[in-house]
């Protein structure tokens, strides 16, 4: 007696519905496993439910499922290009760390008025400007030397034309 | 109830026609009741086939829980956009001949329930009905639809 009132409660239509509460979502699942005429008559309500839908069912256009096939292909086909991209490798080597800069990064080709130079090179420079000086300054005397023993020669060659005359 | 779906591998597109051929139009019929317009009816049934299919292996396909589940996925998803009770009570006014047998408050008790998952108690505060009363009247309306359909 107690299980047809149970059953004339509304508590299968809640249910089947999707509107009920936690409680009685338990208290149907208790009597499913313990009542097989509750069971029965929830499987029926259930069915009948789907026998209402289909009679309200309306057909969908032509072409609907084709539609529905392209795009879960789509999602299926993204989903297994997101799957083969490879996982970067937790170490390795900078030629790797390189390469993999590459693959990832497109070249742009950039020009600069600036140049990096290591710094060991600084005492190289340095050399090379001190020594220059030391030319630059030893080009200049022997050239005012040379000038000045030309211009020597000169006036003794003025010199001795006059007395041979 | 829905738990069963979750964390599943997607669905083989043969599964998709399977779906398709079993609950396509039952789907599109559910949906039209919700949105009451034909395009976005059938832009929503592409929608949550879609993503139900992607979500739901059927592991035993002659389960008629699946429709409900359906039921379930569809009503959460085009619900999210809630509407007050003032408004569901209006466009349920509009007529379905499904729902002929029912009086007045059980085609607005049932729709509110079918179609927007309206609980008991949030019902019996906007129609200003004890909480039996709205009970006792969805049973009466699926008894009378049950009854009208021969079952």
């Amino acid at each position: 007696m107690e299980i047809k009132k149970l059953m004339e409660s509304g508590l299968m239509e809640t249910y089947v519905m999707g509107i009920a509460t936690e409680e009685e979502i338990q208290q149907v699942l208790s009597l499913t496993k313990t009542h097989p005429e509750f069971k029965n008559a929830l499987d029926q309500l259930e069915f009948d439910m789907e026998t209402l839908a289909q009679s309200m069912s309306i057909d969908p256009p032509a072409g609907t499922l084709e539609k529905i096939e392209q795009e879960i292909n789509q999602i299926q086909r993204r989903n297994q290009a997101l799957q083969a991209e490879p996982e970067p490798a937790f170490r390795y080597d900078n030629r790797e760390q390189e390469y993999a800069k590459q693959e990832r990064y497109i070249e742009v080709e950039s020009e600069s008025n600036q140049m990096r130079v290591n710094k060991a090179w600084k005492w190289a420079f340095i050399a090379v400007f001190v020594l220059g000086k030391i030319f630059l300054a030893t080009a200049i005397y022997f050239y005012l030397e040379n000038r000045q023993a030309q211009e020597q020669i000169n006036e003794l060659k003025i010199e001795l034309k006059q007395k041979l005359r | 109830m829905f738990k069963a779906v979750l964390n599943i591998p997607p669905a083989e597109p043969k599964d998709i026609r399977w779906f398709y051929d079993r609950y396509a139009a039952m789907l599109l019929g559910y949906i039209n009741g919700i949105v009451k317009d034909k395009q976005q009816s059938e832009d929503q049934l592409v929608k949550i086939l879609i993503s139900f299919t992607q979500d739901f292996v059927a592991a035993e396909k002659s389960n008629q829980h699946i429709w409900l589940e359906l039921r379930q996925y569809a009503q959460n998803r085009l619900n999210s956009a809630v509407l007050s009770d003032r408004q569901l009570i209006q466009k349920q006014s509009v007529s379905e001949p499904g729902l002929a047998s029912l009086d007045d408050l059980q085609k607005i008790v049932f729709k509110a329930v079918y179609y927007h998952g309206k609980s008991i108690s949030q019902l019996a505060i906007s129609l200003n009905y004890g909480e039996e009363e709205i009970r006792n009247q969805l049973k009466l309306a699926i008894d009378k639809m049950r009854r009208a359909r021969g079952n």
